[in-house]
């Protein structure tokens, strides 16, 4: 007869466990709670991969000069006397970056979340603000998506979409004089909606895009590709790959002698790509930055005391969650308090000019218009300091630059 | 016509890359029975190599190319000493997961010290351009590369072929029981076999550094597909290594060409026909079955 | 080909190295009274799995869950058959995505979505079980591998029904309406972990049991199981597919607890990292998937969340470790040392 004692065992210890479970309800029961008497910044990025330098961990030091620069503004009349800094790291991966913000917004009570580069992490991230009611500023992805389909009111794009790049670049080249265009692009999400920007900004100025050449995306060998794109002597090749991508194919481009025969436009790029590669290589390229910090004394100022502090000059994304924490402590002083609703009402329409925006304003879709500014890669003569790499040729004023609300976004 | 030409080429260049390292992957599973994991983080050593070298001590393309071999025997040779010689008794597949756990150090250690942007590197004079061979203008890193490495399987195939070391490599790699008994040492030349394929895996890492992003994570997709080409050769086989990486070279760079959405996956439905009709590979004997 | 190449055609030499002795557990007549050690385990397991979101961040614990479960299913093939399967991210990332699709399109409470992505995971597991099973040792884990490349290649040019590169968004917990499971993970672990545990119960079950056995002696011996008349290709496919419905149950849950699913789950470094779990847990043992998972999962979110750099490193180095000196893993270095102990008590003469 088989003994009773081992299944008595078990049961006994399922009751226990359940019964544990079903007292106090669970150690979550904190978890959603605001945190009174703080407001805790939640810094989400890349810390240690492709664009660890284009904002990682020195972002921490632009939102403390923000944390700084509104204490010392407001003194004693702070609304938020106590302010946290919390860091995570999503590797670029969409996965992590949801699983991350639901821990800075449950497990560290974060309140608000800034700057998330690479688009598939900042629409994971989206989706999880929307779920728990807290606020997203996303300030280093550039997807149009954001405020288009997966638009939502607690998430804001600052700094640029893939939109902007595309009629900034597009329509400056061509008005160059750079009328014909091959076009490559990645296969997936982000480069066919570039691709599918660039085609419409160069056709819209006048030019004509010659083709249109897919690639694999992730993809370390473009030699083919160039050839193909070459081979309609085309007056411009405009590049849609980003970050390693990038580098891989403006690498083979320069090796396959390209630089001479056509001019190279680049989608999305960053100052970062260019200190990495070096700016003999990028020589002559057009793209679109959100902000340069040698544009003029303001950003200078500020620039030199971001060197003081991190000893390397700021990106946009810097500034831009320098801007973007600056202003959500803002609101939160006039507001009152940090709950994101009444934080939202006070961002809402709001014309901002700071060191990062200039005559912005957070439109209805929470996307933040502002002036942007067509660069040129200088020539290694032209540098006179360390990451003085960008001659600005033009600045696209706020009211061009961005495309109108999208008919997609539903808040 | 001309496209297709140039398509070739730049296939046969890319597959340069693929045949050097598999001909090391080959030469090391033939004679010490090890699939290493972490060939493609030796391929990336060899460019890091490359280009710390010419950060630090300015040392240019021409000579690294010699150099860094060099030292990525070294490096295979304590790995070997230290690592991999303790697990060569047992099944394969240990050495398989001892190579793969190394492949996560090496890549993060790269990581840590350099970053993941990339390494910055120069355009080798005298390989900028393109040469008009025929009235159809090639690029002339192409071309070298894939001179390059048809120069050195040539070399090593002569090596295998006339020398002493050569002939016990090649008759390990038959059989090495066999080859013991004829009294032959195997033992004494595991170590600088491995080194040796370590650094084929560094010098096509070399190679690479011009024409690619020198990253941590630059090998990881390359060993993979490197099983890939040596599946399709034939894992004993060292000619299979060869013909087969420039086979896959090839089909990437037509696959780009002509059907580019397919070209990622092109190489493994050929692997998997492989295995189907063929499965000891183009040029494997099937022995182990 | 050299010696050892000659053992690989056999498959993977770990008949020396399993300490489980699942042959003799199972030539116990039924109804015969199994070791209390073994019952009392059960129950500490049992309590442990159940009091874990106490202990950990809830969907910490579930990862941990998932993981041991993927684990096992890794084990299945690797412990006990002698196979080494290095694209099992397939499985697991496919069924992921699978449940996912159910659950947004169809609004039916998870468990029906999870089984929808196992039983596709089971189906796609019978061509490349079929197509792999053609080749043994270090082929097999390399033709596996490539197949899983090929799933992540489908899924990222499937974008429109994946999401591609962005990963499958906003998959919800449907349960019955029942609230509090569907927005808190802390009662959700409690609704999901019965599946789990139920996929690990079916792992068990699978092991002790005459296919199991079969199973045992394929990996120890293939030649002679097929001497004595066993399909020894067919037990292999069959187990194959077992083992990936159970990886699939797996990724359901995973996909499920998240809300997201992306390509990472499909990757090969998925794959690595499962079989890195496994056999630092110890393979040819079900403990070892959990005890591997407890200690990988919470040492990843740990070293993340403190923004420690060189994650890898450290798992890389305690993986090179393991196999170089512990190659029973963890469970199975406890368990030998456990057994010299209580030999050297019995036979105090030796």
């Amino acid at each position: 007869m088989r003994s009773r004692k081992p299944a008595a065992v078990l049961a006994a210890a399922v009751c226990g466990s359940l019964a544990l479970a079903g007292c106090a309800g669970g150690p979550s029961a904190a978890a959603g709670k605001l945190s009174d008497g703080k407001v805790v910044i939640g810094l989400l990025n890349d810390q240690s991969g492709v664009y660890k330098d284009l904002s990682g961990p020195n972002s921490k030091v632009a939102i403390q000069m923000a944390i700084d620069d509104y204490k010392a503004k407001y003194g004693a009349k702070a609304v938020a006397k106590t302010i946290e800094i919390v860091t995570a790291d999503h590797q670029n991966k969409p996965d992590i970056a949801n699983t991350k913000a639901q821990e800075m917004y449950d497990r560290q009570n974060a309140d608000i979340i800034l700057d998330v580069p690479t688009s598939s992490a900042a629409l994971a991230v989206a989706t999880v603000a929307k779920a728990r009611k807290k606020l997203f500023i996303d300030v280093t992805a550039g997807t149009t998506a954001l405020t288009g389909r997966s638009c939502n009111k607690y998430t804001y794009a600052w700094a640029y979409d893939t939109a902007m790049l595309a009629k900034g670049t597009g329509e400056a080249v061509v008005k160059n004089g750079g009328k014909s265009w091959s076009i490559v692009y990645p296969d997936y999400a982000f480069g066919q909606d570039m691709q599918k920007s660039f085609t419409a900004a160069v056709t819209g100025a006048g030019g004509t895009v010659q083709q249109s050449i897919a690639t694999p995306f992730p993809n370390d060998n473009f030699a083919t590709f160039i050839t193909k794109a070459g081979s309609t002597t085309p007056q411009v090749v405009g590049i849609m790959a980003a970050g390693g991508d990038l580098i891989n194919f403006v690498k083979q481009y320069n090796q396959a002698g390209m630089q001479s025969k056509a001019q190279l436009a680049v989608g999305l790029m960053f100052i970062t790509d260019i200190h990495s590669l070096g700016v003999d290589q990028f020589a002559g390229t057009s793209f679109t930055d959100p902000w340069y910090w040698n544009l003029d004394a303001k950003n200078k100022t500020w620039a030199d005391k971001f060197l003081a502090k991190t000893g390397t000059r700021p990106t946009f994304a810097h500034a831009g969650n320098y801007s973007a924490a600056m202003n959500y402590l803002e609101a939160v002083q006039g507001a009152g308090t940090d709950n994101a609703d009444a934080v939202i009402k006070q961002l809402d329409g709001k014309k901002i000019n700071d060191v990062f925006l200039r005559n912005g304003q957070i439109r209805s879709d929470h996307r933040v218009v502002h002036d942007v500014y067509l660069a040129k890669v200088k020539s290694k003569d032209q540098v006179t300091e360390p990451w003085d790499y960008e001659k600005i040729v033009a600045t696209i004023p706020a009211a061009d630059a961005f495309e109108p609300v999208s008919a997609a976004c539903k808040m | 016509m001309s496209a297709f030409v140039q398509y070739t080429v730049q296939g046969l260049a890319a597959g340069g890359f693929y045949a050097l390292a598999a001909l090391g992957l080959a030469v090391i599973f033939g004679v010490l029975g090890v699939v290493n994991f972490s060939h493609g983080a030796c391929y990336m050593l060899g460019a890091v190599a490359a280009a710390v070298l010419l950060d630090v001590l300015h040392v240019h393309f021409w000579v690294a190319l010699v150099v860094v071999p060099v030292l990525l025997f070294l490096v295979g040779v304590l790995m070997e000493r230290l690592l991999i010689r303790w697990l060569l008794r047992l099944d394969p597949l240990y050495n398989f997961l001892l190579t793969f756990g190394l492949s996560l150090i090496l890549v993060d250690v790269v990581k840590r010290r350099y970053g993941v942007s990339g390494l910055p590197y120069e355009r080798p004079s005298g390989l900028q351009g393109q040469l008009q061979v025929g009235g159809i203008g090639l690029p002339t890193y192409s071309v070298f590369v894939c001179l390059l490495s048809l120069l050195v399987c040539g070399l090593v195939w002569l090596l295998l072929t006339r020398t002493r070391m050569g002939m016990i490599v090649r008759a390990s790699t038959e059989d090495a029981d066999r080859t013991r008994a004829l009294g032959i040492n195997v033992g004494r030349w595991v170590t600088p076999v491995f080194g040796f394929g370590i650094a084929l895996a560094g010098l096509a890492g070399v190679m690479a550094a011009p024409f690619r992003a020198i990253t941590a994570d630059m090998g990881g997709n390359f060993v993979i597909i490197l099983f890939a080409v040596v599946v399709i050769g034939g894992l004993g086989s060292i000619l299979g290594a060869v013909v087969a990486g420039f086979l896959v070279g090839l089909v990437e760079a037509y696959g780009q060409a002509y059907a580019p959405t397919f070209a990622q996956v092109a190489i493994f439905v050929l692997m998997a026909g492989v295995v189907l009709f063929r499965p000891a590979g183009l040029f494997g004997r099937d022995e182990t079955e | 080909m050299t010696q050892h190449v000659k053992n690989s055609s056999s498959t993977l030499g770990t008949a020396e190295l399993v300490t489980e002795e699942p042959d003799a557990e199972v030539r116990l007549p039924a109804g015969r009274r199994r070791s209390p050690v073994r019952w009392i385990m059960l129950a500490v397991g049992l309590v442990a799995a159940l009091a874990l979101p106490w202990f950990v961040y809830p969907p910490v614990a579930m990862d941990i869950a998932a993981w041991a479960l993927f684990a096992i299913s890794v084990d299945l093939l690797l412990g006990y058959t002698g196979v080494l399967s290095f694209g099992h991210a397939a499985f697991w990332g496919s069924s992921s995505y699978v449940t996912g699709l159910i659950a947004i399109h169809w609004g039916v409470p998870f468990p029906l979505a999870i089984l929808g992505g196992m039983l596709f995971a089971m189906a796609i597991a019978v061509p490349i079980g079929y197509l792999s099973v053609r080749r043994t040792g270090i082929y097999f884990a390399m033709v596996t591998l490539a197949f899983a490349q090929m799933v992540y290649f489908v899924a990222n040019q499937l974008s429109a029904l994946t999401g591609g590169e962005n990963g499958l968004q906003a998959i919800p917990k449907s349960f019955f309406g029942i609230d509090s499971v569907q927005t808190d993970p802390f009662f959700f672990y409690y609704a999901a972990i019965g599946l789990i545990l139920l996929g690990i119960w079916a792992a068990w079950r699978i092991i002790h049991s005459p296919f199991g056995r079969v199973l045992v002696a394929i990996r120890d011996n293939p030649a002679r199981a097929r001497a004595l008349g066993y399909n020894v290709d067919r037990y292999k496919i069959i187990v194959f597919v077992l083992s990936a419905g159970l990886a699939g149950l797996a990724g359901g849950v995973f996909a499920i607890s998240h809300g997201f699913t992306s390509l990472q789950e499909l990757d090969w470094t998925t794959s690595g990292k499962v079989v890195l779990i496994t056999v630092l847990g110890g393979i040819g043992t079900l403990w070892g998937g959990p005890l591997g998972a407890a200690i990988v999962v919470s040492l990843e979110d740990r070293l993340t969340s403190s923004g420690f750099e060189g994650t890898d490193i450290i798992l890389g180095s305690v993986f090179v470790v393991i196999v170089l000196l512990f190659r029973h893993g963890i469970w199975g270095t406890l368990a030998d040392l456990v057994r010299r102990a209580v030999k050297a008590r019995q036979d105090p003469g030796d």
